[in-house]
């Protein structure tokens, strides 16, 4: 065995097996970049991304003023607005306030939530150039917030 | 005042007349910003050219207040926090944190949640480990398993997207079980990293472990005994490379470990090269145990009856687990209302730290940065 | 003018040796011109290859695949705040990037792209280069000492003390293949050009002859170049993550660029050294085994395929690019790419040009060889530490190449002796 090496040593062959992998990797079918922004990633459907609230198939908002997200949040940073209807007796939802710039995706929101109505979608590109943006309020959160799309 | 004129008056403060040319002593200033402290860690090391004869770390850079923030949520709004700690290694924090709130509350856990729970928090070490090796060898000087590592780590923060909705700060577990149940494709995903990663390893070693140049580097560079481990209260990795056979995961079981069939690496000369063997042959471990416990899952709930609104009863109670740095204990008081009365983490890389100085006094500068790598501190865990 | 540029073109020697100072200096240009860019070809080729290497694709939004991102460099560098720090010594502080630059460029007035292809010949054309070199460590104690910090004068003595080291035992290999331009003649000589004839002669790359000894001294000098130019695995005084900053520290800007490029440059020197003594110049492979006309034909017509197929690699990758219209410039410049390369293929394949544009093709592909394991080498290795470092060189770099030195002696003496006993 020190024969092997010996001549192992000498000639240098661990480096060159070194080399070897680093050689090989050139291949490109095993290049992983992604090019942002002209490929985009692929996301899952239960990433906590953009918050939204969802409606139902009549395209009611299936939110029920219940608070529950408000007080589930860790960093208190919901805020919900709400009237009692007359009629029927229920809590209708005037205003909902989020802010995103304290949140941390924890998702505790969503899952507080009694009716499936706050949810967070995959929406990741969230970036913006002012703070003011980031206080999202009921409109918001129900279309979602489109960033720009810029045209070449 | 000049660098020049300021060394001259430390040198000054010693005996009058002498001028930084005199002195032996170089104390140079590694400071929060630079590329291998792994985070803000400052040290200062006291140098005899190009020897170390002293170091000394200022850390709190990176201190957010956790456990002080913790006095002020419930129980279960303080869970994403605790990902917090060490950012590499979030499912293994969550994982410490509900365990520890679980015993103070007396649930049991079903044990489909603690197979799920085992799978994602050995995923989470394989992790955890390629990036302290990428790091490391990047520290050392080789610029590419750096790509490699995370190339592969990619797969596993896929899974962990898939699975709870986050790559980085997961938030994965909840008090009593898991809140999701694996998606369809889990199964596949799991085993397909976990056949992936074998001969990705080998490959780390063929174009590492093997090289003269990294023997060179690491062998015999910051060497610290068994006992000194023990004093210092080491644990993890650097603890097992110096030859104490003592891993949590074998000797105080949690989470159904003890259904499972893994060995745990020992080394021998406690130098970097055996921190490095152990953490990678660690990895490997990790598969055999993904691919058991992937068999071995069983249909059934996966979250235990638990309180909407959680009130411990009042007491205390200290629960560690084997994160992927070493023992990572939480202790819990209570004081029966819905929110902590006291958290206190004890981070692994904070403990190991110690360990700074006794490894880098007598070597060389070039070491230090290695040493610092093969503790794999992770600077939130440090300052919280 | 057109007729005596034409006369020119059919001499068999270089300008240096016909004396026509229009000439040189129109060498001068061309090879000035070269080298930069080379220098710039090397920037991105290395951000590329590194780039594969590690499984991801480098600069790819400048220009098609990031052809231009060197060109984007360079005008940031240029238009940087240039610093000075307060206490420096502003004479050595703004001589020193142009000592490094001068002597790296200086080294290629004797290197030969081909019979003619030369500024000139001296006699002791290898000496030169070597000397040349030495006056570049200059360059780098001098930056270091300017700066005014003991970080960087630390940094500047450390890497100056490596490449002192490092040369001794590049010398001593040098020796050994001059030493081999004798075996055959009887005079050995230090020329470059005569090194190369020699080989030619002798019916052999120097790195094969006598083996193993030609390929000793080659692996010698193939280490001890990566060591003398401050590059991986030997890059510890420039290294980012270590403690006492590089003698680069002060420099920003275009002086840093400077810096650069001399790096860059003295790669390219050291590998023309290589490839000339070493690796038969601009010798085409096989010259006298395959010899013949139709062989000559046929191997001078390799250049002007190479661009093609390059060309039609381009195209072919044009051809594969999304087809969406935020891709179109990238594409576009990709098909202009290929078109030039076409081009210039077909350029190489007129008869009049091919042979002598051949001997400058082989010449680069050799050398290019080198500067790929140079970037084959950052990409793979760890850095060894300094006191390492200076082992390898004294204690198993040196005596190697003394032995090596020592073995070639020995085997000239038994060809001497071998060639009195025959006749």
């Amino acid at each position: 065995m020190k024969i092997t090496e010996m001549l192992r040593k000498f000639f240098l062959i661990d480096l060159l097996e070194g080399m070897w992998v680093t050689f090989r990797h050139q291949n490109p079918a095993d290049l992983v970049t992604e090019q942002y922004p002209m490929q985009r990633p692929e996301i899952s459907d239960r990433f906590r991304g953009q918050p939204r609230l969802l409606n139902d198939e009549n395209g009611k908002p299936l939110c029920i003023a219940c608070g529950a997200c408000a007080l589930a949040c860790p960093e208190k940073l919901i805020k919900v607005e709400s009237l009692r209807d007359p009629e029927t007796k229920k809590k209708v939802l005037t205003g909902f306030d989020y802010d995103l710039s304290r949140c941390m995706f924890c998702g505790l929101c969503e899952e507080a939530c009694n009716s499936d109505a706050l949810t967070l979608s995959p929406g990741y590109e969230l970036a913006l150039y002012t703070r003011e943006g980031m206080q999202l309020d009921k409109t918001q959160l129900e279309q979602g917030v489109q960033g720009k799309v810029f045209e070449k | 005042m000049s660098d020049n004129q300021f060394y001259d008056s430390l040198e000054e403060e010693k005996e009058p007349g002498r001028t930084f040319l005199d002195s032996n002593e170089l104390v140079l200033n590694m400071g929060p910003q630079h590329p291998s402290t792994h985070g803000v860690l400052r040290v200062i090391l006291k140098l005899d050219g190009e020897k170390v004869n002293g170091l000394e770390c200022v850390i709190g850079y990176l201190h957010r207040g956790i456990e002080k923030i913790a006095e002020n949520r419930t129980w279960a709004q303080f869970g994403p926090f605790v990902d917090r700690l060490d950012y590499t290694a979030a499912v293994s924090n969550s994982m410490g944190y509900c365990l520890a709130v679980e015993k103070l509350l007396g649930v049991e856990v079903p044990k489909r949640a603690q197979y799920l729970r085992v799978i994602l928090t050995e995923l989470c070490r394989i992790a955890s480990h390629q990036v302290w090796l990428g790091t490391h060898v990047l520290d050392i000087g080789a610029v590419t398993p750096l790509f490699y590592a995370f190339r592969d780590r990619e797969d596993i923060l896929n899974v962990f997207e898939k699975y709870c909705g986050a790559r980085l700060t997961t938030h994965a577990f909840r008090i009593g079980g898991c809140r999701w149940d694996a998606y369809a494709g889990f199964a596949e995903e799991v085993l397909h990293i976990c056949d992936d990663l074998g001969p990705k390893i080998d490959e780390y070693r063929d174009l590492i472990t093997g090289n003269r140049i990294w023997l060179q580097r690491t062998k015999n560079v910051g060497y610290i005994s068994a006992e000194d481990c023990v004093a210092y209260s080491i644990t993890g990795p650097v603890l097992r490379a110096s030859g104490v056979k003592w891993d949590l995961r074998k000797r105080q079981p949690y989470s159904s470990y003890e259904d499972f069939d893994f060995d745990i690496p020992i080394g021998t000369a406690g130098d970097t090269f055996d921190r490095y063997m152990v953490r990678v042959e660690e990895m490997r471990q990790s598969i055999r145990i993904v691919r058991q416990a992937m068999e071995g899952l069983m249909e059934g709930p996966i979250i235990a009856k638990v309180p909407k609104v959680i009130k411990p009863p009042v007491g205390e109670v200290y629960v560690s687990i084997e994160a992927p740095k070493g023992e990572l204990g939480y202790f819990l008081v209570s004081d029966g209302t819905a929110q902590p009365y006291r958290v206190r983490v004890r981070p692994p890389s904070f403990i190991n730290l110690q360990a700074l100085e006794k490894m880098a006094k007598g070597s060389l500068v070039a070491d230090v940065v290695a040493i610092i790598g093969t503790l794999d501190i992770v600077l939130g865990e440090v300052d919280r | 003018m057109i007729t005596s540029i034409l006369q020119y073109l059919h001499s068999n020697v270089t300008p240096g040796e016909d004396g026509s100072l229009f000439w040189v200096t129109v060498y001068v240009l061309l090879v000035f011109a070269g080298i930069s860019v080379g220098v710039i070809f090397m920037n991105w080729f290395e951000r590329k290859v590194m780039a594969h290497m590690q499984v991801r694709i480098g600069p790819m939004r400048v220009g098609p695949h990031g052809l231009l991102q060197p060109l984007a460099d360079a005008l940031k560098l240029i238009i940087k705040e240039d610093l000075m720090p307060t206490n420096a010594d502003k004479i050595v502080f703004w001589f020193a990037p142009v000592c490094v630059v001068m002597t790296a460029f200086c080294g290629f007035i004797v290197v030969p792209f081909g019979r003619t292809h030369a500024i000139t010949d001296m006699n002791i054309g290898i000496l030169f280069m070597l000397g040349v070199s030495s006056v570049g460590v200059l360059g780098v104690i001098m930056a270091g000492w300017a700066s005014n910090s003991h970080y960087p004068l630390m940094g500047s003595l450390r890497s100056g003390a490596q490449m002192v080291s490092y040369e001794i035992a590049m010398s001593m290999t040098v020796v050994s293949a001059v030493m081999m331009t004798s075996m055959a003649t009887g005079t050995g000589t230090l020329s470059m050009i005569g090194i190369v004839q020699a080989q030619l002669q002798q019916r052999t790359w120097f790195a094969f002859s006598f083996f193993p000894v030609g390929l000793t001294a080659l692996g010698v000098f193939a280490i001890a170049m990566v060591a003398e130019t401050n590059r991986a695995p030997f890059d510890l005084p420039e290294a980012e993550s270590e403690l006492v900053a590089g003698f680069l520290t002060e420099y920003s800007g275009f002086r840093w660029s400077l810096f650069f490029l001399a790096e860059y440059a003295s790669m390219m020197s050291v590998s023309a050294i290589a490839t000339t003594l070493w690796l038969g110049g601009w010798l085409r492979p096989f010259p006298n085994l395959l010899g013949g006309k139709t062989w000559d034909i046929a191997f001078s017509l390799v250049p002007g395929i190479t661009f093609l197929l390059l060309s039609a690699l381009c195209l072919f990758y044009f051809t594969r690019m999304p087809k969406i219209r935020a891709m179109r410039k990238e594409a576009l410049g990709l098909a202009g790419f290929g078109c030039v390369l076409g081009a210039i293929g077909l350029v190489m394949l007129l008869p009049g040009v091919r042979v002598r544009v051949q001997d400058i093709y082989w010449f680069c592909i050799k050398a290019g060889f080198f500067m790929y394991l140079y970037i084959w080498y950052r990409t793979t290795f760890p850095r060894y530490r300094f006191d390492q470092l200076m082992t390898i060189g004294w204690k198993v770099l040196l005596p190697i190449s003394i032995g090596v030195v020592i073995l070639t002696a020995m085997i000239g003496v038994r060809h001497e002796l071998l060639a009195l006993v025959w006749r």
